[in-house]
């Protein structure tokens, strides 16, 4: 009777749906593209096979259909009819709940099923459609939420990291030539007025969706083809992208922002999101009526933005999408199952291949001339090799889009300095346009030139490659001759003090402008992914390829604009090397850190170069290396690293070994049959363990496997000729960087929940196999029950297993056991581009995520809780930071060489604001990152923020919206996070 | 080498017990039974059984265990118990506790071997605390002269209840920094309070004050601020001359911590000193003024 209901329930829907859309003409126009009628069959079912209904949308009509027909374009799968009861009745932030908790799956084409949803929500309140009205800034609006525990205190109390007034001073230290006093502590915002109004800007601005390059490259596609050319010759891939690149750049509108020092913007929005229907985009196609309302993260969308999309853009894409070309040509295979299940790892590669970090001291030093001219060279050269010829010449194309687009903007500068009254602006749009003229066609000269040329590079690069993750390097270093160049041209110190500040000014309008673009996150993102950015790592720091000290002035200077501006994106990392770089930067590094409470991310750079001296680069490489996306360390400017290329959850295997193979929250026997456990068929603690590796073994596989096919699908789809111009490595080989052109090959995986398994196998080692505390049976009852009437087993877990970063050498032997195996059985695996595998642990928030879709642990983490972020030991462990700093430290790096995020959440004792209390804050985390440091560690990032603060920034976002706290690798504001993440936070051990 | 006396705990991670990252070493017993006493756990010498009620998840394996049928139902009865602590092993919580454990020199010297490299950075080191460690003073001068040995700074807490002698000839030589509590300079008051005279206290940092003063070992009076008991006018005024006739001109107010009632409650105590809230800031700026010709830190 009960299936009855759900089935006749789902019938009706679908009914409605198939004659409102026949019979309401406001309807029906949404079921055609530009292209012709927008035709999809999209299933509805559930597990127990109680429910199986279709509608199918052809020839501008809708029908429903019988079970018996087996062509679903893609299907829902519910896990019994309560789901379905719910789906018909939740409002649709419920039903990515759904899908977050494993009750519902997808199955088919991704992009059909977002046409489905904006069809229902275009049936369900078609008025959506109408001008969205601006929805207020982040948080703003949001009602007060339900806060964990404790009262909130009043926020007027808290005194926000910002107004600290104090702030050290050092005299001239490290490779510093012209700063007299390199922490500049003299300055404050107030002394830059136009940084502090586009800093307003930044926060009073509604991220929008930008049609502009979707449209162009759709448009320029539809015209000349994507799959065959207009004779019906198959387009070479490389060629074919970069001539949609070069028409992208040449065609797109040229901006200047009005009072802004650089010119160009990624889109043609005051902050855009930028789309990639080539990659993940359609996933906001459901979602295009009801973003600019969601809770978390709202964007704006004109109607005419919406239309577009809708009729012109996403029906182009359908199948073209690095997620459907595999699903197409590999037919579904169980790897990208997997990864549509969100529960055991998320492949990066669906989105982006663009963690990388390109060569620009080539472009600032030669300009695209002289990149083109040595390109010019080999072609030249050239005997035979079709692919190195269309590579090359396909790279000379993009660069030449590159040049148009500078022209364009030199153009509309003097056209604008005619026109624009104040002769003060006149004077500078005159001096753009002299900018825009000299680079990035010819050699950079000054700091301002360096500035416009790597800006319109990563510009350009943006049109091709998704922004996630692409990397900036090393800017002090890259930077640094331009500046002395500019100081050795002025005579008087005022001159030179002067300058200093327009330095500022300068770095500060090009931190501002890598903010005016965001990733599309549609709304599963936000439980996903909470808060990121692009993660656009800057490195500074190190040392020189030489082996020199590389804490230069333009260190000092990014730094200060790092501590003024506050921004979660660019993603400053810093490097200390003890041997070269000096005490004094280490404590300017933690006072910035304790400014802004949550960044620069701090690496011991000899522990992060020892994790890279297995693969065999040259030493003046290794010490060249920048931090890219997160905090993942790649060689700069030869090294396509795809260090995000995978999430992978290491708990997972271990339920599954708990399981004989089965994931519970999946309810899917998907692994090898490693034996019940409860059965006695795993005697001793190393059959279970042996039982995990199994797991982990074909996780891996599969893991490794999907990322491979996503690696042809870009090759296939979307080459990056103009990124590899930028790269060492294309023009020697000839190849392109998707195909293995860059000079170093490798992806890095984000292993996650290392802390979260290792306190489970000492609690399964120790209650189980030694001290016989309990069996598996009750242990697996236990976790079932979520501990609920378990409290003594709890209890025992809580006193007698010594967890990781207690200081328990067992505990700390086994943590290098695993990431020791994890690493292994990855690095064993070539990757589509010919290299290997790297890996790493740290987890953006895929800890949030993946903790929601498992059960409780044997650890004594509760069901659906998160694990902890990257690889920082439970707040169970200790409450000693010395030990948790020490285990961490004690971490082998060539297990981890894809980095690690290791957070510490930190109340200075003295955190009071007077000169005293600053130095002495100060002065007590260098102390704790210093000795870290020491003692091997590789990274640590801070959040300066207490329990406290962040519950009231819970309960009153209004006050905090540019509270900026680390999740783990990256930056966010705190109120743009989801409520599991903010209590993730909160609940984060805290010391003082 | 001298037997070990009992230790309430060691902290790895300190940034209030002296300058830097330090560990303290809390030795247990104490000469003094201060009604505020902030480390109840320090006073006796001998071992006690703590319980924590909230802590308690009710396995009941604890009565059964108890011979002495000293425990019910989420209650010690301290009358009963003959502190054997059969119940502590049995307990799965942790709410029932031993205090109080003997501690090696050689364990405490890993302790510091461990942290080490955090008291360089920092200029930390190690704290002696308590309770009062010279109460067990061949022990304190073997562990504080090893520890010299390791190159680990060394600071004694102390409330001046020892035998100037003995400390000069055992522990003075190893020491870096001593903290010296003054507590109540009305004797009577003193002995009402904290059950013993003042005496041999005031003397005592009277005469290492003069040595800190000739190149001896540094000496810093510390006053906590009881509400009450220290912290009132009349006992404000009177440290403050104390100090400077000793021609003391740095002394350490420290503030009060409500949080010790729990920690009194767990070991069976009843605190007849009740005030539950932290000072206010005109309390604090009050007792300062007392010191407005000194260096307060």
């Amino acid at each position: 009777m009960e299936s009855y209901g759900a089935n006749i329930g789902a019938t009706l829907l679908l009914r409605f749906m198939a004659l409102s859309y026949n019979h309401r003409p406001s309807l029906r126009r949404y079921l055609y593209g530009v292209d012709g009628p927008l035709d999809l069959t999209i299933g509805v079912r559930t597990e127990t096979g109680s429910v199986a209904q279709k509608i199918r949308f052809r020839d501008g009509k809708a029908r429903v259909l019988g079970a018996s027909h087996n062509d679903t374009d893609a299907t829902l799968v519910f896990q019994d009819n309560s789901v379905i009861r719910q789906m018909l009745t939740a409002p649709p932030s419920e039903l990515l709940l759904l899908l977050l908790k494993g009750r519902m799956r997808m199955e088919g084409n991704l992009g059909h099923l977002s046409l489905f949803n904006y069809l229902l929500s275009v049936l369900i309140d078609k008025t959506r459609l109408r001008p969205l009205p601006v929805p207020p800034k982040n948080g703003a609006s949001s009602q007060a939420r339900p806060v964990p525990n404790e009262p909130t205190p009043k926020s007027v109390a808290h005194r926000p990291p910002s107004q600290r007034v104090a702030r050290l001073t050092t005299g001239r230290v490290d490779d510093v030539r012209w700063l007299d006093e390199p922490f500049l502590a003299r300055y404050t915002l107030a002394d830059f007025p136009r940084l502090a109004r586009f800093l307003a800007e930044h926060f009073d601005t509604v991220p929008e969706l930008c049609s502009e390059r979707p449209l162009l490259l759709t448009r320029y596609f539809r015209q000349h083809g994507f799959e065959h050319d207009s004779q019906g010759h198959p387009h070479v891939p490389v060629l074919r992208q970069a001539q949609a690149v070069a028409h992208l750049l040449a065609h797109k509108v040229p901006i200047i922002r009005d009072g802004d020092l650089l010119a160009g913007t990624t889109t043609a929005c005051p902050v855009g999101v930028v789309l990639y229907p080539d990659a993940h985009a359609l996933m906001i196609w459901g979602e295009l009526g009801s973003v600019s309302g969601r809770a978390l993260n709202p964007y704006r969308v004109t109607q005419e933005t919406a239309e577009l999309l809708h009729h012109e853009v996403f029906p182009f894409w359908l199948h073209r999408s690095f997620r459907e070309w595999v699903r197409h040509r590999h037919g579904q295979p169980l790897c990208q199952q997997l990864d549509e299940r969100f529960a055991v790892y998320f492949s990066w590669k669906t989105v982006a291949l663009s963690h990388t970090v390109p060569d620009f001291p080539r472009l600032l030093r030669l300009g695209t001339t002289g990149l083109t001219a040595e390109i010019d060279e080999e072609l030249a050269r050239l005997k035979g090799d079709d692919e190195k010829r269309h590579t090359l010449t396909a790279m000379r194309l993009s660069l030449e889009g590159l040049v148009a687009y500078a022209r364009n903007l030199a153009a509309q500068a003097r056209r604008e300095a005619v026109k624009v009254a104040s002769p003060e602006r006149s004077a500078e749009l005159v001096d753009i346009a002299r900018l825009c003229e000299q680079v990035p066609q010819y050699p950079a000269r000054t700091l301002h030139e360096a500035l416009q040329s790597i800006w319109l590079g990563w510009i350009a690069l943006h049109m091709e490659n998704t922004n996630a993750g692409l990397s900036l390097g090393r800017l002090d270093q890259w930077l640094q001759p331009y500046f002395d160049a500019d100081m050795a041209l002025l005579a008087t110190p005022a001159e030179r003090t002067a300058y200093v500040q327009r330095a500022i000014e300068l770095v500060g309008c090009f931190y501002l402008r890598c903010a005016d673009h965001l990733p599309l996150v549609p709304d599963i993102g936000n439980y996903l992914f909470g808060g990121s950015s692009s993660d656009q790592a800057i490195t500074l720091g190190g040392v020189t390829p030489d082996g020199k000290n590389g804490v230069n002035d333009m260190t000092y200077v990014l730094l200060k604009v790092t501590e003024l501006l506050r921004l979660r994106d660019p993603n400053v990392n810093a490097r200390h090397n003890l041997a070269h770089n000096s005490d004094d930067y280490l404590r300017r590094l933690c006072e910035v850190n304790l400014v802004t409470a949550a960044t620069p991310s701090m690496h011991g750079d000899e522990s992060v170069m020892r994790s890279l001296g297995q693969h065999g680069y040259a030493a003046s490489e290794v010490r060249d290396w920048s931090a890219t996306g997160c905090v993942e360390p790649t060689l700069s400017g030869s090294h396509m690293g795809h260090t995000g290329s995978t999430m992978f959850n290491l708990v997972a295997p271990l339920e599954m070994a708990l399981d004989d193979g089965r994931h519970p929250l999946m309810r899917w026997s998907v692994g090898p049959r490693t034996g019940a456990p409860e059965r006695g068929v795993l005697p001793t603690f190393e059959d279970f363990y042996a039982a995990y590796e199994a797991q982990l073994a074909f996780l891996t596989h599969q893991a490794v496997t999907y990322n491979n096919l996503l690696g042809e699908a870009h090759a296939q789809l979307r080459p990056t000729p103009l990124l590899s111009s930028l790269l060492r490595g294309p023009l020697r080989k000839g190849r392109d960087v998707t195909r293995g052109g860059a000079e170093h090959n490798t992806s890095g995986v984000a292993c996650i929940g290392l802390a979260d398994v290792v306190d489970s196998l000492q609690a399964i080692r120790i209650l189980v196999y030694e001290q016989r505390i309990c069996d598996f049976a009750e242990l697996k009852a236990a976790l079932r029950d979520d501990f609920v009437g378990h409290d003594v087993l709890l209890a025992h877990i809580e006193r007698r297993v010594a967890k990781f970063g207690s200081g328990d050498q067992a505990a700390l032997d086994l943590a290098n056991r695993v990431a020791r195996r994890v690493h292994d059985g990855f690095a064993a695996r070539a990757n589509f581009r010919g290299g290997k595998y790297t890996t790493g642990f740290w987890s953006m928030s895929n800890h949030v995520a993946f903790g929601g879709l498992t059960g409780a642990l044997p650890s004594g983490r509760r069901a659906g809780k998160a694990f902890t972020p990257g690889l920082t030991p439970s707040p169970r462990a200790t409450d000693n930071l010395l030990d948790n700093l020490r285990d961490v430290a004690s971490l082998d790096p060539t297990s981890m060489d894809n980095n690690i995020a290791f957070n510490i959440k930190f109340m200075p004792a003295a955190s009071t604001p007077d000169d005293d209390g600053h130095a002495r804050a100060v002065d007590q985390m260098h102390a704790y990152v210093k000795t870290y440091f020491e003692l091997g560690g590789m990274q640590m990032q801070l959040n300066v923020v207490s329990s406290a603060m962040l519950r009231d920034a819970m309960a009153h976002p209004e006050c905090y919206r540019d509270l900026l706290v680390r999740i783990s690798g990256y930056n966010a504001y705190f109120v743009t996070l989801n409520p599991e993440m903010q209590i993730e936070l909160i609940e984060r051990a805290e010391y003082q | 080498m001298a037997i070990a006396p009992l230790i309430v705990e060691i902290k790895g991670n300190s940034l209030d017990d002296g300058p830097g990252i330090r560990s303290v070493v809390f030795f247990k017993g104490c000469p003094l039974s201060c009604d505020w006493c902030h480390n109840p756990e320090g006073k006796e010498l001998h071992v006690e059984l703590a319980f924590d009620a909230g802590a308690c998840v009710h396995a009941g394996a604890c009565v059964k265990a108890c011979e002495a049928g000293a425990l019910d139902a989420g209650r010690v009865d301290r009358e009963r118990c003959t502190r054997c602590m059969l119940c502590v092993e049995v307990c799965p919580s942790g709410a029932l506790r031993t205090v109080g454990r003997q501690a090696t020199l050689a364990e405490i010297l890993r302790v510091a071997e461990r942290y080490k490299p955090f008291y360089r950075t920092s200029g930390g080191g190690v704290t002696v605390s308590g309770g009062e460690p010279t109460l067990h003073m061949e022990f304190l001068g073997e562990l504080l002269s090893a520890l010299k040995a390791l190159g680990v700074h060394t600071l004694l807490e102390t409330c001046g209840q020892f035998s100037l002698e003995s400390y000069l000839a055992r522990v003075d030589p190893y020491v870096d920094q001593v903290y010296f509590d003054i507590k109540i300079l009305d004797d009577e008051a003193h002995r009402r309070h904290c059950g013993s005279s003042n005496a041999r206290t005031l003397a005592n940092f009277r005469a290492l004050h003069v040595r800190s003063v000739a190149g001896g070992t540094p000496v810093l009076a510390r006053i906590a601020l009881i509400p009450e008991r220290t912290a009132t006018a009349e006992n404000l005024e009177a440290a403050a001359r104390f100090l400077r006739d000793c021609g003391a001109s740095r002394v350490a107010l420290l503030d009060y911590n409500p949080l010790w009632h729990a920690k009194a409650v767990k070991l069976g105590g009843t605190p007849c000193f009740a005030r539950s809230s932290w000072l206010t800031p005109e309390e604090r700026a009050r007792a300062r003024a007392y010191f407005a010709d000194f260096e307060v830190v």
